[in-house]
């Protein structure tokens, strides 16, 4: 064992430049091939039985050639929606129809959260039924109109 | 308090103290010891006999060509094993800090990995020496507790070894516990048994070696 | 929900403080990502709790530094971390809440009788049990009282820290407050330990929310840790892992291998035996560990770890008695001792040995004369 320093003078002092070129660390190498098997197989769900799926890329390593790879096999698709609620959300249609790229990042910019679901629409760009329901009665109420003329109207 | 830290404490303080008591002991009361009066002359000087002495240690650490048939293989996976071991205890990074907390130096060593498929080759041949023991007739008769219990008390130690590096059979704070329990173990045996052949082998063959030469039947 | 209609769900107090339905959502499913829970519950998580009615949470710290909560508020999500502490649930934190003395504990008796056997009391600080528990006493009751009382109608205990889940740093030899953890003292509830010294602010909501979203104790392990993050140690999941397979360790603080990011296991890292999510969710909302800014770990999420020998210890070198009793000279000391006395039972044992030779050549001398 060195012996170890006991005063902090006794600390040598060196400056490095930053490290160039890092290393591309490990990620999923072959593993955008398996990704994709897994989305065929989930979109042969959605479309058998209409039920939606998800995939939590954070659960997955990715290096940066990982991302680019992963990018470039899914393509890009027609819808591109911006949610904002508590910092931004993106979320991009890919070029396979039934897979959405979801990015959730918190009211910092820091990324919360990165998945690819796999739904007709991704459930948060929904509205919901009770806030709908709520939305409804408060226009109704702004409009001063009743309830039951609201839908005779809208049978005509 | 859990195991980890008893096997780490306690305990291996007990075994290191059994451990140095014993094997000192055990060394000075042989060191101390006389020899038996020899009445013959000598048939070689001091000087030369000395020097059959050291000679008696290579000469004897391998079987005359004559027995080799017999005993070779044998002698092979010991020495084998032996050099197993000695790689997997002095030249693991794990070891080598045990080791210079004791000593107050550290030496370089090998990747753990590669300490992995020796621990695995030397468990394979640790087996295999166990089996002949048990299948030779003539080894089989000459067998005693020391023989079995010296081989267990090491074997437990690379299996424990191994278990917890693979992270098998338990948690992996309980097989480290259980490795250093292992080498507590070893090292409380040590003295007593026949593992003493690590410090008195070299002393023994060259003593019988500078005593055949004194009597002028080296060969 | 309509609002008006139940003030006291999950979802309007969310509402009132501005996280909106897909805000929660988002924050939902980032907390099921760190459990690696899979990606659809995060959102069930959300439509859950949102519809709940809103869960009492009692709070109460004992022998603790308040690290804990100084950590869970200062979370890289404040907004809703806070929150979901603030208002969803907290009805009663010595720390946090604007009352004080009468009030403060007549708000906390009234949320205990209204939610009787339904709130979740969430403990932080060891319990000392010395000098009749009078090392801790609040408003004239000792903690020991006060946790006895509140565990009756909890229908959980979260034990917040490595104090109130193992004793922490007050059990630590000699224990001089006679200090216990939580479970030493309350043994008929369902009780789950978050451990660490502090933990991390996002495993404590994150067992918080499971536990409201599914009204279940989550997974746990032999230590009655969440199983979630506690699962693996921080070895496994190590980023310098590879620097200790190929046996490259720093040796020194600030030395080459230390400047390289090798591995510390030689300067006493216990990643191997602690059990935590560090190494994966980070803290200060990712930005680093103990590790990755160059210290070993010290195992605080771990039972005891103030008694388990010097930080800076390796975990393969003896850790017995007090600090500086395994610094290699004292060993050495000690082997020595031990060698000096196998050297006096060696002399004595020679000693017998040559007397019955001697003897034996005299008879043999008498023989021949």
């Amino acid at each position: 064992m060195a012996r170890p320093v006991s005063r902090l003078a006794e600390i040598p002092v060196r400056i490095e430049p930053a490290a160039q070129g890092a290393e591309p660390c490990a990620g999923l190498g072959g593993g955008v091939a398996a990704l994709l098997a897994e989305l065929a197989a989930l979109l042969a769900g959605l479309t058998d039985s209409g039920r939606p799926a998800a995939i939590d890329l954070r659960s997955l390593p990715m290096s940066p050639q990982d991302r680019g790879e992963l990018e470039r096999a899914l393509g890009e698709g027609e819808v591109r929606a911006t949610i904002q609620a508590d910092g931004v959300s993106i979320v991009r249609e890919t070029g396979i129809s039934g897979v959405w790229w979801v990015e959730h990042r918190n009211a910092r910019g820091e990324l919360m959260a990165e998945l690819l679901e796999v739904a007709h629409v991704p459930e948060i760009l929904a509205s919901s039924v009770d806030e709908v329901a709520a939305a409804a009665r408060a226009l109704q109420a702004r409009l001063g109109l009743s309830h039951a003329t609201m839908s005779a109207r809208s049978e005509t | 308090m859990d195991l980890l830290t008893f096997a780490r404490g306690p305990a291996l303080k007990a075994a290191l103290v059994i451990f140095c008591v014993g094997v000192v002991w055990r060394i000075a009361g042989f060191a101390l010891l006389r020899l038996r009066r020899d009445l013959n002359a000598p048939r070689a000087s001091i000087g030369k006999f000395m020097a059959g002495g050291l000679k008696a240690v290579g000469t004897r650490s391998w079987p005359h060509p004559e027995f080799i048939p017999r005993t070779g293989a044998g002698e092979a996976l010991g020495y084998s094993y032996h050099i197993g071991l000695f790689i997997v205890v002095l030249m693991f990074g794990p070891h080598i800090t045990f080791l210079g907390s004791l000593v107050g130096f550290t030496w370089p060593g090998l990747p753990s990995s590669l300490i992995t498929i020796v621990s695995v080759l030397t468990l394979t041949l640790f087996l295999a020496v166990l089996f002949r023991r048990l299948t030779h007739p003539v080894l089989r008769m000459l067998s005693n507790f020391d023989d079995y219990f010296s081989w267990l008390v090491t074997a437990l130690v690379l299996a424990t070894g191994l278990a917890a590096v693979a992270h098998i059979g338990a948690p992996y704070e309980r097989l480290l516990a259980w490795h250093i329990l292992s080498v507590d173990l070893l090292l409380v045996w040590f003295p007593f048994g026949k593992l003493m052949h690590a410090f008195y082998l070299v002393p023994s063959r060259a003593i019988n070696g500078a005593l055949l030469s004194r009597k002028g039947a080296i060969s | 929900m309509s609002i008006g209609n139940d003030e006291l769900t999950v979802g309007y107090m969310l509402m009132k403080h501005g996280v909106s339905r897909r805000g929660f959502i988002k924050y939902c499913t980032a907390v099921a990502s760190t459990m690696a829970l899979p990606p659809w519950m995060g959102p069930a998580m959300a439509e859950q709790l949102r519809s709940a009615a809103r869960p009492c949470v009692v709070y109460l710290s004992f022998q603790e530094c308040t690290g804990c909560l100084e950590s869970l508020t200062r979370s890289f999500a404040p907004t809703i971390e806070d929150l979901i502490f603030n208002t969803i649930s907290l009805d009663y934190n010595d720390t946090l809440m604007a009352a004080a003395g009468e009030a403060a504990e007549s708000a906390r008796a009234k949320a205990m009788k209204d939610n009787f056997g339904k709130y979740v009391l969430v403990v932080d600080g060891s319990v000392p049990t010395g000098a009749g528990g009078a090392y801790c006493t609040a408003g004239g009751r000792t903690a020991v009282e006060t946790l006895r009382e509140a565990a009756k109608g909890a229908a959980a205990i979260v034990c917040v820290g490595s104090c109130a889940a193992f004793g922490g740093i007050a059990f630590a030899d000699p224990n001089p407050t006679s200090a216990w953890p939580v479970s030493a003292i309350v043994e008929d509830k369902p009780i789950v330990n978050v451990s660490g010294c502090p933990p991390i602010p996002e495993v404590m909501t994150g067992t918080l929310l499971q536990f409201f979203s599914t009204g279940q104790v989550p997974d746990l392990d032999q230590h009655r840790r969440p199983k979630a993050f506690f699962g693996t140690t921080i070895h496994d999941r190590c980023y310098r892992r590879p620097f200790y397979d190929q046996g490259k360790f720093a040796k020194t603080f600030d030395d080459e291998g230390a400047r390289n990011g090798w591995c510390l296991y030689e300067l006493g890292c216990k990643g191997p035996t602690t059990y935590n999510a560090c190494a994966t969710l980070k803290w200060n909302g990712g930005v680093s560990f103990p590790i990755q800014s160059g210290h070993g770990c010290l195992g605080c999420a771990e039972p005891g770890f103030w008694d388990k020998g010097s930080f800076y210890s390796a975990l393969s070198t003896p850790a017995w008695g007090k600090a500086g009793e395994t610094a290699p000279h004292r060993v050495l000391e000690l082997t020595a001792g031990a060698a000096a006395v196998g050297a006096v039972l060696g002399a004595a044992s020679a000693g017998l040995s040559r007397l019955r030779q001697h003897e034996r050549e005299v008879d043999e001398d008498r023989t021949r004369s």
